[in-house]
């Protein structure tokens, strides 16, 4: 009885350090921040790097004008996203219908994914100038086709094998109850790809952000979290830019947060 | 007979097929374009073009042909991807070392290692070029940061992966702690350290071409703004794309060819 006991507690003592020590770390470094010494260790000064409570300040002061921006980034990487995913599903599909070709296709799908954003966007940006009269389609469509693109291959590659890797014998289950391939495929298969389609959603989701960012740089609307970074560093405003960088960081997190939120009730009978 | 069919059905000659089909519709649309628009190279050029722009030695700037000035600024930006690609492996592969030997460094460093991974570090490459105010520099610390979560998480991963009657066999050997970890752990985070590599390849790349187009001077980014701005033929700007999508692709290989050439694990795999 002793001995479950002192497991309990050290189970307990394990949780609560997995919280405070990574929150001691953190407060330090914001602490270090304000108090200059990460100034010093960078080599820096408070205008590069401003204070946190300034960025706070700033942060506060224009929120209306970074919402907006927020909303032009989350639209471009979520409308990406979904796109992307489903189309790397049916890539995926695909390929488990015709496997000698289908999975030649999913090489060049991820060799694709080795492909620079930045030497796509400015091509997918020349291609799609006849799209719309106005700059602003024209660069929300460019910017949500270079995040379809990026999604698209993880997408396929996870879900290949979540089509195709299947548990034991459950084809000879299928088998032996005479099921058609439709039936295998709704029965067997898409269920089994569901968590394969999180793992590939880990990856994408935070990517969808980066790619969607980074194909503001060179779109031809100014807008979205991204632009705005970088154009209040061209001006030499880097409080703004920083509050910028700031919300970047807080969509990528709360886009992954609802992503696990999502996954824990869609997975939760299987858990 | 069977050698023609052994050929027919292996895989590289699939990928081929597939590579022949992608040209084909490449060409295709090209011709598309050539009929409709005035400056075709501008949307989409044909490849026989955008190979004739690579081999021919009209000068661009002056001094330079096309090819040459590609090679050049393709040797300031990767020697710096290059550089900032050592550093990220060799730093995520000791926090993953620390973490694995101490619970105290997991705990702290396992959140922020997940929350780096959340962050757009490429958003944020601006504001490193302006800390360090060397754009050198930034390229370097944006590949090296790029690096670091892949390879890190992955080498974590591998040191988990040990099965426990590995550690068993170990513990009645009364292996030391450095003996643990050069017999054991490291011998079998080696695959999954490759994976890393594989994944962060490209992503170095990518970051520091990123990095140039923020500032003026030598680097394929700043090539491509200003091929894009019309500073210089727009077949550069193609060169450009092409080149980097190769690298990109060929980074990626020649990982898994160097973890080839220096695991036997993968040779015996090929042969069984």
């Amino acid at each position: 009885m002793i001995s479950v006991a002192a497991k309990v507690n050290k189970k307990r003592r394990n949780a609560v350090q997995s919280v405070v020590c990574p929150l001691i770390f953190g407060v330090a470094l914001i602490a270090a921040w304000q108090t200059g010494l990460l100034h010093t260790l960078l080599n820096t000064d408070e205008y590069v790097l401003p204070y946190p409570t300034r960025i706070a300040t700033i942060m506060s002061e224009n929120s209306d004008k970074i919402m907006a921006n927020v909303w032009a980034s989350v639209e471009v990487a979520v409308l990406g996203l979904i796109f992307g995913s489903i189309l790397g599903y049916l890539i995926a599909i695909f390929a488990t219908v015709f496997p000698k070709y289908g999975s030649g296709g999913l090489t060049i799908v991820s060799a694709f994914n080795a492909i620079p954003i930045v030497a796509l966007a400015p091509v997918i940006i020349n291609w799609t100038k006849d799209v719309s009269s106005e700059a602003e389609v024209r660069s929300m469509v460019a910017k949500v086709i270079v995040v379809t693109v990026v999604s698209m291959a993880s997408m396929s590659v996870n879900a290949y094998r979540g089509l195709t890797e299947l548990p034991p014998f459950s084809d000879d289950l299928m088998k032996t109850y005479a099921a058609g391939r439709l039936t295998e495929f709704f029965k067997l298969r898409l269920p089994n790809s569901v968590p394969y389609i999180f793992t590939a959603l880990r990856v994408s989701v935070p990517g969808s952000v980066i790619s969607a960012l980074v194909s503001e740089y060179f779109a031809e609307y100014i807008t979205g979290v991204g632009r705005q970074i970088r154009e209040n560093i061209l001006i030499a405003q880097y409080s703004t830019a920083w509050a910028y960088i700031v919300t970047a960081c807080i969509i990528g997190i709360v886009m992954y947060a609802v992503l696990m939120l999502i996954e824990a009730v869609a997975l939760r009978k299987r858990r | 007979m069977k050698i023609i069919k052994k050929i027919l059905n292996s895989k590289a000659f699939v990928t081929l097929v597939w590579i022949a089909v992608i040209i084909v519709i490449w060409e295709i649309c090209a011709t598309r374009v050539a009929e409709v628009k005035r400056t075709p190279e501008n949307v989409l050029p044909h490849l026989g073009g955008i190979v004739d722009s690579l081999t021919s030695d009209r000068k661009i700037n002056g001094s330079q042909s096309a090819l040459e000035m590609v090679l050049e600024n393709a040797g300031a930006t990767l020697s710096r991807a290059a550089i900032g690609y050592v550093i990220g492996i060799a730093s995520g592969f000791v926090l993953a070392l620390l973490m694995s030997l101490s619970g105290i460094i997991e705990k702290i460093a396992f959140p922020y290692l997940m929350l780096i991974q959340l962050i757009p570090i490429l958003g944020m490459a601006p504001i490193i070029n302006a800390i360090t105010g060397d754009i050198a520099i930034s390229r370097i610390v944006i590949a090296a940061i790029l690096t670091f979560y892949p390879v890190a998480a992955n080498t974590l991963a591998g040191f988990k992966s040990v099965r426990r009657e590995a550690h068993e066999l170990m513990y009645s050997y009364a292996a030391n702690k450095f003996q643990l970890y050069t017999k054991t752990m490291i011998p079998a985070c080696i695959p999954y350290f490759f994976t890393g590599l594989k994944i962060s390849a490209p992503m170095a790349i990518t970051a520091s071409i990123l990095v140039d187009t923020l500032q003026g001077g030598i680097g394929l980014g700043c090539l491509l703004s200003q091929s894009l701005k019309g500073a210089m033929t727009r077949y550069v700007f193609w060169d450009i794309v092409v080149f980097s999508a190769v690298i990109g692709i060929l980074s990626f290989y020649l990982m898994g060819l160097i973890e080839t050439l220096l695991c036997p694990y993968k040779r015996i795999g090929k042969k069984g």
